[in-house]
């Protein structure tokens, strides 16, 4: 059970890629144990490949091929997932991408599009198709689409990686400013140090093979704060000190 | 931040410049078609034989089988058994092409039940139809489907094998259920092999509907041409032939071309 104040609770007992081909089962995570408050953005880091994805994954529901559980603290609650890439639909433009994931029955769907759109700076974009747009447009778009289904929880895979940055940059503030409007709980996965305490308001770091929990810490940083680059840099030197 | 006018206009001017290709292209057409013709009326001209009509003779025989009605009416006739066989051949092939690449044991198993359809000579199926289920119409339309639908299958399992499993988790995590996953995120991958198959289809659907014409049916297209044969009227042959290739045509330009267009028009 979870306490009303506990979005989710994750206990993964054990998570393996099966043997493939001439490749061993490959055990990825054990023993991964971690409740997440409601509210709090949770940034798990840790080495490439370390299975920070895979945990994701799993919370999402896309990977049901695990050993544990995952609970949530509302039945069935509403999900939005910014992956690495923004998979938008090519086929689709950005308004009608971001229009498609409300439901047909939503009165005020044309008016919540409009609104997100302008609040991402993508209004004059809104019948472009995503191809035709940069990277880092696309991911404005993706940004779009997870925010405007309000969603009780956030997951987000190193949504920012591959742009230059500037544009990582205004796309983490923009992330910081709809999150602050509109607080959700979201779990973030990122390699970034410096990301990572822009970002969390708790760090989890996963490390060692399988991965388990290896820190676990809190982040009291202002909102001010996060946008100093200074403050930022000190406070990664603290948070992984020993890492 | 501010995408400029110009940037989303792209869209919009891309197509003018289709235009202005496609217009380049129909003088080429033009010429290239009008040579052919010159070629013809030299051959006739050389040959002067009753079994060689130049362009003129089948032009004054088109025009009045075009006058007494009779050409309208079989290509008519034609025209909607090639439809009927094309639709209900896209739909069911296509249904098939889908869950076969979707479903891996259901591919390995109806593989051999599709290679065995595939190489079955046309011509047998629709012997097979006619005498199963008699000289009808029904059977005629059956046995063009019957050919069609394992080439519209194995082209849109080609597809639906390549389904884009990141585009599926993002449809999943965002619930769009099974209708709006179909129309929104499956087909539009699958459009351009559905568009493979329409074309072959339609150039595969067209040969096959004359010869069951031939076989059983009192009208049509094919019907004409085999009259045609039994009098040694070889300009109504070319008549019809020629009346054939304009529909043809016609419909790749005026049917075929603009779908693929709007289609495809998300494409850099």
């Amino acid at each position: 059970m979870t306490k009303p104040d506990q979005a989710i609770r994750i206990a993964v007992d054990r998570k393996a890629f099966p043997a493939v081909a001439d490749r061993p089962e490959q055990l990825v995570l054990r023993g991964v144990q971690l409740t997440v408050q409601e509210g709090s953005f949770v940034v798990l880091t840790g080495p490439s490949g370390c299975g920070k994805s895979t945990l994701l994954n799993i919370v999402a529901g896309l990977d049901a091929d695990f050993q544990g559980h995952v609970t949530f603290s509302q039945d069935d609650p509403k999900l939005a997932f910014m992956f690495q890439t923004p998979r938008l639909l090519p086929w689709r433009t950005v308004e009608q991408n971001i229009r498609l994931v409300l439901g047909d029955d939503d009165a005020q769907a044309a008016a919540k599009v409009a609104a997100i759109l302008d609040r991402v700076g993508l209004s004059e974009a809104a019948t472009a198709f995503p191809e035709r747009l940069s990277l880092g447009m696309q991911r404005r778009a993706a940004l779009a689409r997870a925010f405007v289904v309000e969603p009780d929880i956030l997951l987000m895979d190193e949504p920012f990686v591959s742009l230059d940055d500037p544009s990582a940059d205004s796309l983490r503030a923009l992330l910081i400013e709809l999150w602050n409007r509109r607080p959700t709980t979201v779990l973030f996965v990122t390699h970034d140090r410096i990301e990572a305490v822009m970002l969390a308001t708790r760090l989890v770091r996963l490390g060692g093979t399988p991965a388990s929990i290896v820190q676990d810490s809190d982040v009291s940083l202002s909102p001010a704060d996060r946008l100093d680059r200074e403050k930022v840099l000190a406070c990664r030197l603290r948070l992984f000190e020993n890492a | 931040m501010a995408l400029d006018n110009q940037t989303i206009r792209t869209g919009r001017v891309g197509r003018g410049v289709i235009g202005s290709v496609l217009s380049g292209r129909l003088v080429w057409t033009l010429v290239s078609f009008l040579s052919l013709l010159v070629l013809w009326a030299l051959v006739a001209a050389i040959l002067q034989s009753r079994l060689f009509p130049g362009p003129l003779e089948v032009g004054s025989k088109f025009l009045s089988e075009a006058a007494s009605g009779e050409l309208g009416y079989h290509v008519g006739v034609t025209l909607a058994r090639v439809a009927v066989a094309f639709l209900v051949a896209m739909f069911i092939g296509s249904a098939i092409g889908i869950a076969l690449g979707r479903a891996k044991g259901a591919d390995q198993f109806f593989d051999t039940w599709l290679i065995f359809f595939l190489n079955l000579p046309a011509l047998v199926t629709i012997i097979l139809c006619y005498v199963w289920f008699g000289l009808t119409e029904t059977a005629a339309v059956l046995a063009v489907t019957i050919n069609k639908i394992p080439n519209v299958a194995v082209t849109v399992r080609e597809g639906a094998r390549s389904l884009s499993r990141d585009l599926t988790e993002m449809a999943h995590i965002y619930r769009f259920g099974a209708w709006k996953t179909l129309r929104h995120v499956t087909l539009p991958q699958l459009a351009p092999f559905m568009a493979a198959a329409a074309r072959g289809g339609l150039a595969l659907v067209w040969k096959i509907v004359l010869v069951v014409e031939l076989l059983g049916r009192p009208d049509g297209v094919g019907r004409q041409l085999y009259d045609g044969f039994q009098l040694f009227d070889v300009s109504m042959i070319l008549a019809y032939a020629i009346a054939f290739i304009l529909v043809v045509q016609l419909i790749e330009i005026l049917v075929l071309q603009p779908i693929e267009a709007r289609v495809n028009r998300w494409r850099r």
